[in-house]
Parts: structure tokens; C-alpha cells; sequence
């Protein structure tokens, strides 16, 4: 009887501590803490303009602190349309330009037009990159940053093999590979130029460098056009370029491995990324290198690079919109973006912008289909089987890039 | 003094027999209900909440409003006009096959050899095993994408160094054949330990004196396990097979993990993986939640067909 009266007691008190601790952490969204979304370039490439940003928002708000969640690109979308659907979205999300689309459709965010003017050189933003936040006339997302595609390269290397100066034409790039290769044949596996097989960002580039493109509209419909003669010609310019340069692995992607991890491990001449990628290619290499423009097919001329960037938004579920829309200005304000630009990246605004290589190679750029089911195309890894197949030769170039291309009609022209 | 057993009128007594008969029938069921209803309420409610969702338009759109469109069975119907939808069931069955074929076999073969070694060998496999059974498949992901890969990966060494062929820079994952048999041989790895401890546990009920008076009559040794050794332990095989099956059919960690969102497309797809792609890549909660129908309409007829065969196989003895 004694020991039944004990065991009561204890299971007594044992809920009575879960059933108290369970109301204490039920209001979720704590009512001091404002939950930002950035992704993990942020954290390789830039913690120090976050803690600046963090620190400047906490002296004007005292009692309030920032938690930042780092995402990665290949997951984070899942992990939003979580919290959509149970309640505990973050109050600041990073979002790459391509997705912003459809989740503007769907009414995800919240209407900051009304905080635009407290947000540094809004008045001359990026174009391409403030219209990629906007929809129906309202602003949803702010420009945060932006980056064109440069080529980061050995500088060593690159003296050994007795090339004085970066190629000014793909074709002599091609053939200052073959120099690259006899120059950096001690390490097994040397690539001239470390080129994941289903790089699309880079791959596509050569579409559009010869005239071609992803898709168009005809009479509010989309339709693929990477069958067409000239996205045809791009597609087998890239397929030979690759093959020359690059001994990477046909169906890699360009973050897993990431491409200056190669680069550190002396396994690369030369690697194409953001200009950001100068952050990473370890203490070794760090002296020897530098950077240049992706040459075009045509002499002289810079190959267009895709105009990858994102805009910072603010979840309509959020409780904290206006603290929200402050941390965005403290992290898009002129210093940070200066911060930004020096770490090799193009700021949000014309205003700021100098002549760093990332700019110049900005100059000539390319963007996505400005269509509500892009996110789509690029989650189906549409464009990723289409190069897989064209390098791995189980497709030709025609027959890849038709079934790309019939792909992409369908998913663009969904409802 | 008469016994109150006298005293009772006979269609009384009558009665109260049946009373009991029936009372002690219906004390299995009472225990049974509590467990039936709580099963009840944490599997029933998700599955009707699953069959409203399969009914109804609800995209990403809907999502944020948390509210949906009735569309009755127009998502099924989509479902099953998708070719993409019957070319995945099918690769999924032939994995299925492949994988319950070569894990079933292969533990058996191993729990055979346990059986036969001395007891330090036999306690090193079984630790090996029990490792085995014990890594989280995520972790179990992790290390075999690092033996596997491309740029430094050790299997690709090793191979080269054997002078088996030239293994550098090997691409295990070129072709969607190969990743699947990537994918089937983590699986077969990681199912290996449950169904060799267990068969080794099912060959101990086999009697010595049976395996050793058939192979003095000069049965070979594969005649030896299929006439005296397998009869006795089918009902086992017969059970794991059908929890392998179950498993098998609705992978997802291992080959979504180790073949890698940025290479998951049509061709690879598995029955898991696509209807996780169509439900929330695409954010089409309807259709997916529909897929999932689907797929456990299959998974239950066949898991019916199962456990009626394992009763059969009960009942024979």
C-alpha cells in the first residue's frame, strides 16, 4: 500500500513538471527574439557584416536579441513551406531571386512597401534584382546582393604553363588548357579548369553567349527554346570546352564537392564561381590567387553570366514585421553592402557599384524565365540530367536538349 | 439444509453458464479495446486527415490560407494518367525483388556459417553484425558516400591498388542503374544483421540428428537445407520476407540521401521519392497525399496475401 502511494506521488509530480514546462515553452514565437533565415553563403562568406548588422539592431532595441539560422539552398524551401503550414516562421528570409516568384504569388510574405524609403539607396536598387522582389506593384522582397560568375585561377599554375595574361576568347582559353595540364600534371587528377558536370549557372551561359535562351513567351504561353539552332550551338560549345578542361566527375553539382575545396587541395588550375569564392581556396593557394572575366566565344567580349543574387523578405505569418523590416535596413545599409562588395560581391544598389571583376563581369549577364513555376524547373533538376546526359554521351546535344526543352514547356505552363 | 446449488432452479443455473461462457469470451476483446481505440485514434486520424487532403486541390497557395478546394478524385485521376507513375511503381518492385532477394539470401547464407563456426568466430561476426545493425542510416549514408566517391574516395583506391582495373576517379553514381545499385547495396548491408541473427536463431530449432541422418544417407548439402533445414524454419523466412518487402517497398533516407536531391529526376525515381518530389518539391499536397493512398493500397493487399500465407504455414504444423 505504502509503495503504491509513492509510485502515485512520483508520476503525480513528474506530470506536474511536464504539464508546467510544457505551457511555459507553448508560446513559441518568444515574444524578445527576432528569427532570421540566411543561407550558409552568408556564413562561409560573411559573418563579420551579420554580427554588425546583429549588434546595431540589438543598441536600438534593447532587450531584444537576433538568432540567425543558417539554410542551405537545397533544403530551405521545404523547410519554409514547413513553418507556413505549422505557424513558427523565421521574421527574415533570404531568398534566391529565382524562387521569389512563386512564393509572392501565393501571398507568403508580408507588403513592406510602406518601409522602402527607410532602406539605404532604395531609390536606385539593381534594377533586375528590386524587380525580382515585386509583384502585383507591392515590394515583398529587398535587394540584398547580387553575383556574376568570374574564373578564379592559380596564378602559379598559370606561370608555369608560360601564359602571361588571362584569355581574351573561349578558343584560347581551350588551348591555354592544354598548357594548364602538362603545367599541373604532378597531382593526380589535375583539371585545368575544375568544372562540375551539371553546373547549369555555367552551362547555360553558353546558350545565351550564342544567342539562344531557356525559354520564351508566345502569346502568354511559354514555351522551351533549348532546342533551338543557336541554344544548340551553346550547348555543344559547352560540351567541348568541358571536356577539354575538366576532369570532374560528369554528375557533380557545384556544391557538393565544393569547387575551391578542390581549388585548396591543389586539384584545380582554375574554378568558375561567385567572386566570393576567393574566400575559401585556403591558406596555401591564398597568395597565388586571383581572378578574371569569363571570356566570350567572341574576342574581346565577356560571357554573359547569370545574374544569381537574393532578396531578404518577411513572412506574412511573422509577428514582428516592423523590428523585421529594421534588421533588413541594419544589414542593407551602405556600409554593409560596401562589406559585401569588398568580399566579391555586387551591392544592391548603381550607386555603389565600382569596377571589381564581379562588376565588369556583370556587365553581360543573363537571368531565368521570370515565370511562377520556375523554382519548379530547377527542383526537377531538368537542366541537370539534360547536361549529365549531353557529357555522359548517352544523349546528343539535339536529342538532350529537346527533352529539356519539352520538359520545361510543361512545368512553366502549369496553372 | 439444502445447498444454495439445490435451491437454484435448473434454467437459472442454465443461464448463468451461458453468462459465463460468454463473459469469459468477451474478456478478450475488453482488453483488447483500449489498445484498439488509442491505435485508433493516432493512426485512424492522420489517415482520414490524409484521404480529406488526397480530395482536395491544396498547393502552396492553399497551404498559407490553410484551407483547400474539394476536387473529389481529379487528383487520383491524374495520378494514374501519369506515365512517370507507372514507370516508378514498376522500377520500384523490380528494387523490391532485388533487394529482399539478395538481403534474405545472404543472411541466410550468413546465419548457416554461424552455425558452423567455432565461438570466437562466431562472437566477432555477431559483433560485427550488431555494429552494423546499430549505425543511424543517415550516418550509414554519410560514410558510404565518402568511400564511393568521385575525387577521394577509398573504394576507388583500394580497387586500383588491387589491379582490379582502373578505378580512379570512378564515377559510382554516372547512370541511374548505378545509383540504384548503390542505393541496394547500403540496404542489403544495413538488413544483413536482422535476418542472419534471426535465421541463426531459427536453425537452432532444427534437430542435429535430422541434418546428420540425412547427410549419412549421402544427401549433397543443398539437398540437406532444402528438404530438412528449410521446412522448419519457413515460417520465419516467411515473416522476415514480408517485413523486408514492407520496408523495401517504401525506402526513402538512403536513396534520396545518398543519391542526392541534385540528381533525383524520373529516372531514379522510387515510390518514397516521388511522391515526396510531387508533394512537397512541387508543393502539391493533394497529389502527393493521393500517391501516398495509392501506395498503401498496395502495400496492404500485399501485406494481406502475406500474413494469410504465414497463417497457412502456422496452421500446417
Amino acid at each position: 500500500m505504502r509503495l503504491r502511494v509513492v509510485v502515485a506521488a512520483v508520476l503525480a509530480v513528474a506530470l506536474g513538471v511536464v504539464a508546467a514546462t510544457a505551457s511555459a515553452s507553448g508560446n513559441r514565437q518568444s515574444a524578445n527574439k527576432l528569427t532570421v533565415w540566411l543561407q550558409v553563403d552568408a556564413q562561409s562568406g560573411w559573418p563579420d557584416v551579420v554580427a554588425a548588422a546583429n549588434q546595431q539592431f540589438q543598441a536600438d532595441h534593447p532587450g531584444w536579441t537576433v538568432d540567425v539560422q543558417y539554410q542551405n539552398w537545397g533544403d530551405h524551401l521545404q523547410k519554409f513551406d514547413a513553418t507556413l503550414a505549422g505557424g513558427n516562421t523565421p521574421d527574415v528570409i533570404e531568398m534566391g531571386n529565382t524562387e521569389m516568384v512563386k512564393y509572392m504569388a501565393a501571398g507568403a510574405f508580408a507588403d513592406i512597401s510602406s518601409f522602402k524609403s527607410t532602406f539605404a539607396n532604395s531609390d536606385n536598387w539593381l534594377a533586375g534584382l528590386a524587380k525580382s522582389g515585386m509583384y502585383g506593384g507591392k515590394v515583398y522582397g529587398v535587394p540584398y546582393y547580387a553575383g556574376s560568375r568570374v574564373v578564379t585561377y592559380r596564378t602559379d599554375v598559370w606561370k608555369k604553363a608560360g601564359i602571361s595574361k588571362p584569355p581574351t576568347s573561349l578558343a584560347q582559353f581551350t588551348s591555354d588548357a592544354t598548357k594548364l595540364a602538362v603545367a599541373g600534371k604532378s597531382v593526380k587528377g589535375f583539371s585545368p579548369v575544375y568544372l562540375p558536370g551539371t553546373d547549369w549557372y555555367f552551362a547555360m551561359s553558353f546558350v545565351y553567349d550564342f544567342g539562344g535562351s531557356i525559354a520564351t513567351t508566345h502569346a502568354h504561353k511559354w514555351v522551351g527554346n533549348l532546342n533551338s539552332p543557336k541554344s544548340i550551338a551553346g550547348l555543344t560549345a559547352f560540351k567541348n570546352f568541358w571536356l577539354a578542361v575538366s576532369k570532374a566527375s560528369k554528375t557533380s553539382n557545384e556544391a557538393n564537392p565544393a569547387p575551391y575545396d578542390i581549388f585548396s587541395q591543389g586539384g584545380a588550375g582554375a574554378i568558375v564561381g561567385p567572386g566570393w569564392f576567393s574566400c575559401c581556396t585556403g591558406a596555401k593557394y591564398k597568395a597565388v590567387t586571383a581572378q578574371f572575366v569569363m571570356p566570350s566565344h567572341t574576342a574581346g567580349k565577356a560571357m554573359p553570366g547569370f545574374l544569381g543574387g537574393s532578396d531578404l523578405a518577411v513572412p506574412a505569418p511573422s509577428g514582428n514585421k516592423a523590428l523585421a523590416a529594421d534588421w533588413i535596413k541594419d544589414f542593407t545599409s551602405t556600409s554593409a553592402e560596401k562589406s559585401l562588395q569588398a568580399k566579391g560581391n555586387i551591392p544592391n544598389a548603381t550607386s555603389l557599384l565600382g569596377t571589381s571583376v564581379n562588376e565588369r563581369a556583370a556587365a553581360r549577364s543573363w537571368f531565368v524565365p521570370a515565370a511562377k513555376h520556375w523554382v519548379d524547373v530547377e527542383n526537377g533538376n531538368i537542366l541537370r540530367t539534360m547536361l549529365s546526359t549531353i557529357l555522359g554521351g548517352k544523349f546528343t546535344v539535339a536529342q538532350a536538349a529537346t527533352i529539356a526543352s519539352n520538359n520545361i514547356t510543361t512545368t512553366l505552363n502549369q496553372p | 439444509m439444502a445447498s444454495a446449488a439445490e435451491t437454484t432452479p435448473r434454467w437459472s443455473r442454465r443461464r448463468g453458464a451461458v453468462w459465463r461462457r460468454a463473459g469469459r469470451g468477451a474478456v478478450p476483446y475488453g482488453l483488447l479495446l483500449p489498445v484498439v481505440a488509442i491505435l485508433g485514434a493516432i493512426l485512424g486520424y492522420p489517415i482520414y486527415s490524409l484521404v480529406r487532403l488526397s480530395l482536395q486541390h491544396y498547393t502552396l497557395f492553399e497551404l498559407i490560407r490553410h484551407k483547400g478546394q474539394y476536387i473529389g478524385l481529379h487528383n487520383f485521376g491524374l495520378v494514374l494518367h501519369d506515365p512517370i507513375f507507372w514507370h516508378t511503381v514498376l522500377r520500384t518492385v523490380i528494387f523490391t525483388i532485388t533487394n529482399v532477394g539478395l538481403t534474405i539470401g545472404i543472411g541466410t547464407l550468413i546465419a548457416l556459417l554461424l552455425v558452423r563456426v567455432s565461438g570466437w568466430v562466431r562472437i566477432l561476426i555477431t559483433s560485427g553484425l550488431v555494429l552494423v545493425w546499430a549505425m543511424p542510416p543517415v550516418v550509414a549514408v554519410q560514410v558510404w558516400n565518402w568511400m564511393t566517391n568521385y575525387q577521394n574516395g577509398v573504394l576507388n583506391y583500394i580497387l586500383t591498388e588491387l589491379h582490379v582495373g582502373n578505378f580512379f576517379h570512378h564515377d559510382w553514381y554516372a547512370t541511374p542503374f548505378s545509383q540504384l545499385s548503390m542505393v541496394t547495396t547500403l540496404i542489403v548491408w544495413e538488413g544483413l544483421p536482422f535476418i542472419a541473427i534471426t535465421v541463426y536463431a531459427a536453425l537452432s530449432q532444427v534437430p542435429g540428428e535430422l541434418v546428420e541422418a540425412a547427410e549419412i544417407d549421402g544427401a549433397p548439402a543443398w539437398r540437406v537445407f532444402f528438404d530438412v533445414t528449410m521446412p522448419i524454419i519457413r515460417p520465419v523466412l516467411l515473416i522476415l520476407t514480408s517485413l523486408s518487402i514492407l520496408w523495401d517497398f517504401g525506402v526513402f533516407t538512403q536513396a534520396y540521401l545518398l543519391i542526392g536531391q541534385p540528381a533525383i529526376q524520373p529516372g531514379n525515381y522510387l515510390m518514397a521519392i516521388y511522391l515526396f518530389e510531387e508533394g512537397y518539391f512541387k508543393n502539391d499536397y493533394g497529389r502527393g497525399a493521393a500517391i501516398s493512398i495509392l501506395m498503401l493500397a498496395m502495400v496492404a493487399t500485399l501485406s494481406v496475401v502475406l500474413v494469410r500465407k504465414m497463417v497457412q504455414a502456422g496452421d500446417v504444423d
